[in-house]
């Protein structure tokens, strides 16, 4: 079973498909979550991802935005696609009848 | 005023360099998409400084849940290092002896021994020390990889200030007026022959270990043959030292049996094994692929 974090990237990675790679992984789940996600967290989730055969990184071309640098590129696995498919269906099974915001409601 | 803007800069400068310098410690392919990755994001150096630091952490503390920086920890830095340490020790003492003796009144110390005897000793302990260090240095630097800062710095300590530390806790060292700085030199500095030869040749056997990982077969063969042959030297001549004294003494004073003289020489040289398991596996696959 996945991570939260783990879903994160997977789904990321996902919507940004060819274009994913660490900074625009980052951007992304820091617009989706609002809440800054810090290098050290993403580039080892993602080691731990490929080690886990989910995902596959490459190094790709530099770019001069970049100063020149390659940027780690990242591709989800047919393997990914399952376990966050897995992930997220089991997220809605457990939310299933559950309403955040009636709870919220109610406890306030 | 007018000052402001270009200490701003000088700042984001030295933040940059900062950032630059702590990225080395990580692996080349990660520390190019790292900065990268912070150049694109043009958040603030600051920012930049504790991403990198906090990488740096997580992959030092991913690095220890392997076996191979524990064992370079206890198996080399403390246990050899507290050997290797009694063993400097020793040859600073007797080193120190002779040169006082000699640069002083002129003559060869009495040590119950021939002058020659007292030199082939020096020299021999000298020479074991020298092949203990770079082996113990190598198969630190083979084993801890990226975590080899911290595992070589208990080493060097261990070695440099155990017997230090043995004297003041046991009483036969009183430290009067310690001033801190002097007490910080004497303790992380090689000012003495013995910790000297440790320094230069341990650092030397880790540069090597952390770049080879693996010796070949022949070359840890050559080394595993010194090791052998120090190790029995040393046995041998420093009974030279207890018979005498037991001799001097009409055998009131009992010298330290071989076994046991022996058994501390054994215990720091576990490192030409692992030595030599490795360049055996490694040569067994290379034939097996071949």
């Amino acid at each position: 079973m996945l991570g939260e974090f783990e879903y994160l990237i997977l789904g990321a990675a996902m919507r940004l498909r060819e274009g994913a790679y660490g900074a625009a992984i980052r951007e992304e789940i820091e617009a989706a979550t609002r809440h800054s996600c810090s290098i050290g967290a993403l580039y080892t989730t993602l080691d731990r991802l490929e080690a886990k055969g989910l995902i596959k990184t490459w190094m790709g071309d530099p770019t001069p935005r970049r100063g020149g640098r390659p940027k780690r590129m990242v591709r989800v696995t047919a393997n990914g696609v399952r376990a966050a498919r897995e992930f997220y269906v089991a997220v809605r099974r457990v939310s299933r009848g559950v309403s955040w915001e009636a709870t919220r409601v109610a406890v306030g | 005023m007018g000052g402001n803007p270009s200490r701003g800069r000088m700042m984001t400068r030295i933040c940059c360099w900062l950032v630059d310098v702590l990225s080395r410690m990580l692996d080349a392919d990660e520390r190019q998409a790292v900065r990268g990755d912070l150049a694109e994001s043009g958040k603030s150096v600051v920012r930049a400084i504790w991403d990198v630091l906090d990488l740096i952490v997580r992959r030092q503390v991913g690095l220890w849940a392997g076996w191979q920086p524990w064992l370079a920890l206890l198996g080399i830095a403390c246990l050899a290092g507290l050997l290797l340490s009694r063993i400097a020790f020793r040859l600073n003492v007797d080193l120190g002896q002779q040169l006082m003796a000699y640069y002083t009144y002129g003559v060869h110390f009495g040590t119950l021994l021939t002058p020659q005897q007292d030199m082939a000793w020096l020299l021999c302990l000298a020479v074991a020390l020298l092949v203990w260090s770079w082996t113990c240095g190598f198969v630190l630097g083979s084993l801890s990889a990226r975590a080899v800062w911290l595992t070589w710095s208990v080493f060097y300590l261990m070695v440099l200030d155990s017997a230090l530390v043995r004297f003041i806790l046991s009483g036969n060292m009183i430290l009067r007026d310690p001033q801190p700085l002097r007490l910080l030199i004497t303790a992380t500095l090689p000012l003495n022959p013995a910790t000297f030869l440790f320094s230069v040749s341990a650092v030397w056997g880790t540069l090597v270990g952390v770049r080879r990982r693996v010796l070949p077969l022949r070359a840890v063969y050559v080394l595993a043959s010194a090791i052998t042959i120090f190790t029995i030297l040393t046995t041998w001549m420093s009974g030279w030292y207890e018979t005498a004294h037991e001799e001097w003494s009409g055998r009131a004073w009992h010298g330290v049996a071989w076994p046991m003289r022996l058994l501390p020489l054994v215990l720091v040289s576990w490192p030409i094994a692992y030595l030599l398991a490795m360049a055996n596996r490694q040569h067994t696959s290379v034939n097996e692929t071949r």
